[in-house]
């Protein structure tokens, strides 16, 4: 079994000052960080929707990804500078760009020197891997293909770790309701909207009971009725890989910024 | 390739945070040929490859051309705005996405490359312009004071979008007029909801900075019309052959809304913009021209298309609009 986690991507989490629900969110996913650990993970593939395109499937295949990136959004906060240096597993990059094309899919392998790092990954692997020790294999969500796609996307990944006797870990990078507060706010003003809130809970619950079925079955619905992020690729992502036809254990569930946000992990059982 | 945005103009919602809806504010008068104010609005779609087609020293990826059409319209849209001898050219792109209100660039010299995550192989480019500030910080300034959340990216370091700069090469590509750029409040990708009638208080907002600031001003909505497209692309990017619109559905869509554009007078787009987003998922939803017709006051003009084209089977056209 592959252990695997999805986590907020929002960059309040690394705020100096933070709401109580972007301190426990980020508490979680520290805890995820050292549980991948534990599980002697060699590489996390990664996820991230807001690292978002629409032609084909982006590998990233640069070997370090390394730098500050200044947020379009959160420039006027500490959480909107963001330094990053990210160790990627090239050799498995490639060979999972090649196993997305082998599945009769379009893996665009992407190596540029200036290449804006998605904010999502950034927070991500700041807070997983603060001693900056890990390695990274990093796949972008495409926006235009099916939501399935992602799902054999992930499965791509898993078969060319096996292929290569790497340990993977998998995470997706997403939230769950996307309705932003649309004013600037105080950290202790943030809330979900009660109908999103309704809408992350009711998946949350089917995560808890290991009802993959049921979380797909709602995620169309979902998307419409709470703006789900990028319509919940994310869990197509993770049920590709094969982990979470189990219980996810959440781990944080809040707010940041309106938006709903949680810490799942799936372990092994 | 499969269709998997489904987003109404606006929803009950959004109406929360709207601008309470007023009655537009009377045309301006067009200024005289020394006068400020604005001068014109251009349609100016930003799809990457027009630029990479075109080949420019700012830009690292090589290219055999395409898309030819669009990029003759371009030549034309350049020779007219050269004829206006603007001040600035304020541009509204939609992939600045702000997720809080409506940033305004403030940073006297954006500078830097822009490396297009999208379209990393296309889209490389150089940049370093001058803003014209004064302008900028008036649109931040009338935009708060007519109710919106605005900011002022004072920041240095935040990388320029592909759409403004797309926008803003092919309109000007020697980039000797200074520029004010200025964010999509929405996130087309989640579902979210345009706010065209907070585009309308944007546009009189930015309206009334062009005015108090005295500037001749040329209006760039950087938008594309249909947004259908591939979710693949062939292997060479430029290869015609391949080119073409996602379906008949979409390029109706794209004519009817040429059609009411050509026909005028601008008052008919208010209807069909939103009429057209709801049928062809158009990026138009982000605003940028409803801003820019909003500003010019929905002058009772019509507007004259200098091309059309496709470009991974979205349409996108080159319009213009003169005040008379």
């Amino acid at each position: 079994m592959i252990p695997a986690a999805l986590v907020p991507a929002m960059p309040h989490l690394l705020a100096g000052d933070p709401a109580d629900s972007w301190a426990e969110l980020a508490a979680g996913s520290r805890t995820v960080g050292d549980r991948l650990r534990a599980a002697g993970v060699d590489t996390v593939l990664l996820l991230s929707t807001q690292f978002f395109t629409v032609l084909g499937h982006q590998v990233q295949c640069d070997d370090r990804l390394r730098g500050r990136r200044t947020d379009e959004n959160w420039y006027a906060y500490d959480y909107g500078h963001l330094e990053h240096d990210l160790a990627m597993d090239v050799e498995l990059a490639h060979a999972w760009a090649d196993a997305i094309d082998a599945a009769g899919m379009q893996a665009r392998r992407t190596r540029y020197d200036g290449f804006p790092v998605d904010t999502g990954a950034v927070v991500a692997s700041r807070l997983l891997d603060p001693q900056g020790q890990g390695r990274w294999a990093q796949v972008s969500c495409n926006l235009y293909a099916d939501p399935s796609a992602m799902s054999a996307v992930a499965a791509a990944g898993v078969r060319a770790a096996a292929d290569l006797g790497r340990r993977p870990g998998v995470v997706a990078v997403s939230g769950l309701s996307s309705g932003l507060t649309p004013r600037w706010i105080r950290p202790s003003e943030d809330r979900v909207e009660p109908e999103h809130d309704r809408w992350n809970r009711k998946v949350l619950d089917a995560i808890r009971a290991g009802d993959r079925e049921a979380v797909l079955g709602m995620r169309e619905q979902f998307a419409v009725a709470a703006q789900a992020d990028s319509q919940f690729r994310a869990f197509a992502f993770l049920d590709g890989s094969g982990a979470v036809d189990r219980p996810g254990e959440v781990l944080a569930y809040g707010p940041v910024w309106g938006t709903g946000a949680a810490v799942v992990w799936w372990g092994e059982s | 390739m499969a269709r998997v945005f489904h987003a109404t103009a606006g929803s009950g919602r959004s109406a929360a945070r709207r601008a309470p809806r007023t009655e537009p504010a009377p045309a301006p008068s067009a200024p005289g040929r020394d006068r400020g104010g604005i001068v014109a609005g251009y349609l100016a779609p930003h799809p990457p490859h027009l630029v990479y087609a075109e080949n420019p020293p700012q830009n690292e990826p090589r290219s055999t051309g395409g898309w030819e059409v669009l990029r003759w319209g371009y030549e034309e849209l350049r020779r007219r705005l050269k004829q206006h001898r603007p001040d600035v050219l304020v541009v509204h792109a939609p992939h600045w996405i702000t997720m809080v209100g409506h940033h305004v660039n403030c940073v006297p010299n954006p500078r830097g490359v822009s490396v297009e995550p999208i379209f990393p192989h296309l889209f490389r480019y150089h940049y370093d312009f001058r803003t014209d500030v004064d302008l900028a910080e008036a649109i931040v300034d009338e935009g708060a004071k007519a109710g919106l959340v605005t900011s002022g990216l004072r920041e240095e370091g935040v990388r320029v979008d592909y759409a403004t700069i797309g926008a803003l090469h092919l309109a000007n590509p020697d980039w000797d007029i200074p520029v004010v750029s200025l964010s999509a409040n929405n996130n087309p990708y989640y579902y979210s909801d345009a706010s065209l009638a907070e585009m309308e208080t944007l546009g009189a907002a930015t309206r009334a900075a062009i005015e108090r600031t005295g500037r001749r001003a040329v209006l760039l909505a950087s938008n594309s019309l249909s947004h259908l497209h591939w979710d693949t692309e062939p292997e060479l990017p430029e290869d015609m052959s391949v080119e073409r619109p996602f379906d008949h559905h979409q390029y109706a869509g794209d004519m009817e809304l040429l059609r009411v554009v050509r026909e005028g007078p601008t008052s008919r787009l208010r209807d069909a913009i939103p009429a057209h987003i709801e049928a062809t998922s158009s990026e138009t939803k982000a605003g940028s021209l409803t801003w820019l017709l909003a500003a010019m006051g929905w002058p009772a003009i019509a507007g004259e298309v200098l091309a059309y084209g496709t470009v991974i089977a979205t349409g996108n056209a080159v319009v213009e609009w003169v005040p008379s």
